[in-house]
């Protein structure tokens, strides 16, 4: 780690340097870090734009030209996450004749770097999911979805930590609830367990065991139900938990222009977000970080828009 | 693209020299809308083989049509609402029947899931595809007279074209009706059997009336497989509008 490197270095230098000093040489030595996430859900098989006649999309999406923009913005920053957060599957004929083979070969060709499990990834039953699973050259998160019992044990980790620009990135992933959404036969013995109690225990790994500077989860639970304000969703599990910086959704279609700002467990701002369906949109958060001075310790977050 | 910066502001209280960590100074987010980029080459070149197969595929004639299917051509029935909800009962109720013992009343489906028109001439498996794009299921709900009783209200209230098969005969009168089940009249003590999807019957389109009914029987028939099969049956197709829905 660099903060290692500055102490060995620096710890002749310390009895003659003020705790200033310090603070200054470690803000010179470490560079803010700059990490891009760029993110999409519900794609559902859109693998061809919409056709410039189409009457509410036209000439939108496609995945050659969401490869074209991601590239673009790797260019300007290599450090860039990309992410998906479910229902890659179904929607188009692509998908009822190749099972999914060709949405992940051609996420494999943009480089995402993981993906969550959205309901329709079992609408061709579990095995057609593991099928599937060795075109994937990227990780399918899911903490709350118990494979144990399945042919998907062992394929599919509850959370993957990144790491680039010396930024620990803890992504892990939130699947919504099966039964009366999906037919029992196609997701077999798979048990969907509390969103939010996983989502809590994954948030204390990813924070004191794996030291993570920035958490992200991948949902499928959908971003709020108006009828049901009860059910699990993101603004609600946002509300109900502490250290997530950014929750990834989908599942609900949601176009949001701007993420939405969420008051954490703690009163700490983070953000939801979800940029609609089928590859209409991507969604892009650059989150800049700073050293925190050696002297001081983090108490509150405040935003100013 | 608008471009939405939002900074965190870190208070600093506690004065140790404990951990040194990283913290979150600045986030910007932003929507970018993938419409004008420039496409990938290597992408187009994977694509394009499955997209060759694929159009084979879709593009394979199933039945014929003399004349162009409409979504649009009635107020509250549609030829192709009419066709699609008979397509649905001829192709389950065999299914039903040999299952249960007893036929399905009729079938009931919603106008939004009709999608695009047919045109006069041949008809392909993609029209199948245009017309049930979802992996829907095709369901009987066993009901009470009370939830028809408020599946025509529903029905009177929408003014929508929902497609309903030809065993269902509204004739809608100001506030009143007259309903015809198999040529017979609608009785508010007898429970009836409706063939509908999957996804209407858990409430989608605002379809309550499906809800807890008294029963559900899962024929496990897809909506797009038993239009494809029916197609596929029929050399000539034949529809058009008959007044099963219609006002006084």
């Amino acid at each position: 780690m660099k903060r290692r490197d500055f102490i060995t270095k620096t710890t002749a230098a310390t009895a003659l340097l003020t705790m200033s000093d310090l603070a200054l040489l470690a803000s010179e030595k470490n560079q803010k870090r700059h990490i891009t996430i760029l993110h999409t859900n519900d794609v559902h098989s859109h693998i061809d734009a919409f056709n410039a006649n189409h009457p509410r999309y036209p000439n939108l999406g496609g995945a050659a030209k969401r490869a074209a923009y991601i590239n673009s913005v790797r260019n300007e920053n290599p450090n860039l996450l990309l992410l998906d957060a479910g229902d890659m599957f179904q929607g188009t004929p692509y998908f009822n004749y190749f099972g999914g083979e060709l949405e992940f070969k051609l996420m494999n060709m943009m480089q995402y770097d993981a993906a969550t499990i959205g309901n329709h990834e079992f609408d061709n039953g579990i095995d057609g999911l593991l099928k599937q699973i060795p075109n994937a050259q990227f990780d399918l998160l899911s903490a709350n979805y118990d494979f144990s019992n399945t042919v998907l044990n062992s394929f599919v980790k509850p959370y993957k930590v990144f790491k680039m620009d010396g930024v620990k990135i803890g992504v892990f992933g939130l699947g919504v609830k099966l039964e009366g959404l999906v037919d029992k036969k196609m997701y077999k013995e798979t048990v969907y367990l509390n969103p939010l109690e996983i989502a809590q225990d994954m948030t204390r790994i990813l924070k004191n065991e794996e030291k993570c500077d920035l958490i992200i989860c991948l949902s499928h639970l959908g971003y709020y139900y108006k009828a049901t304000p009860e059910t699990i969703s993101d603004l609600n599990l946002a509300a109900k938990t502490k250290d997530i910086d950014l929750i990834i959704g989908g599942h609900t279609h949601t176009f949001l222009p701007k993420p939405t700002l969420v008051k954490n467990l703690d009163d700490k701002n983070m953000l939801v977000n979800q940029v609609g369906w089928s590859g209409i949109n991507m969604g892009r958060i650059d989150f800049y970080l700073e050293p925190q001075k050696a002297t001081t310790h983090q108490a509150e977050r405040i935003i100013i828009v | 693209m608008k471009k939405y910066i939002l900074i965190f502001l870190t208070l600093f209280l506690v004065f140790s020299c404990k951990e040194q960590k990283l913290y979150v100074s600045k986030v910007e987010a932003s929507l970018i809308e993938i419409k004008n980029q420039t496409p990938v080459t290597t992408l187009e070149q994977e694509i394009a083989p499955y997209r060759e197969k694929m159009e084979k595929e879709i593009n394979t004639v199933l039945s014929y049509t003399p004349t162009t299917i409409s979504r649009k051509d009635g107020n509250l029935e549609s030829s192709l609402g009419n066709l699609m909800a008979d397509m649905c009962y001829e192709q389950a109720n065999p299914v039903f029947l040999s299952r249960t013992g007893k036929p399905i009343d009729f079938a009931l489906f919603n106008n939004g899931g009709l999608r695009s028109d047919i045109q006069q001439g041949n008809i392909t498996v993609g029209h199948a595809f245009e017309m049930m794009p979802f992996e829907n299921t095709l369901l009987v709900v066993k009901m009470t007279g009370d939830k028809i009783a408020e599946m025509v209200q529903f029905l009177m209230v929408e003014k929508k074209a929902h497609p309903v098969s030809k065993q269902f005969n509204l004739l809608i009168k100001n506030n009143d009706y007259q309903l015809n089940i198999n040529h017979l009249s609608f009785d508010k003590n007898k429970t009836y059997n409706v063939l509908t999807s999957d996804y209407l019957q858990g409430g989608g389109d605002n379809m309550n009336f499906f809800k807890n009914p008294i029963q559900i029987t899962d024929i496990d028939y897809k909506v797009r497989n038993a239009i494809i099969d029916y197609f596929s049956k029929t050399t000539s197709i034949q529809t058009q509008l008959d007044g099963r829905i219609k006002t006084e």
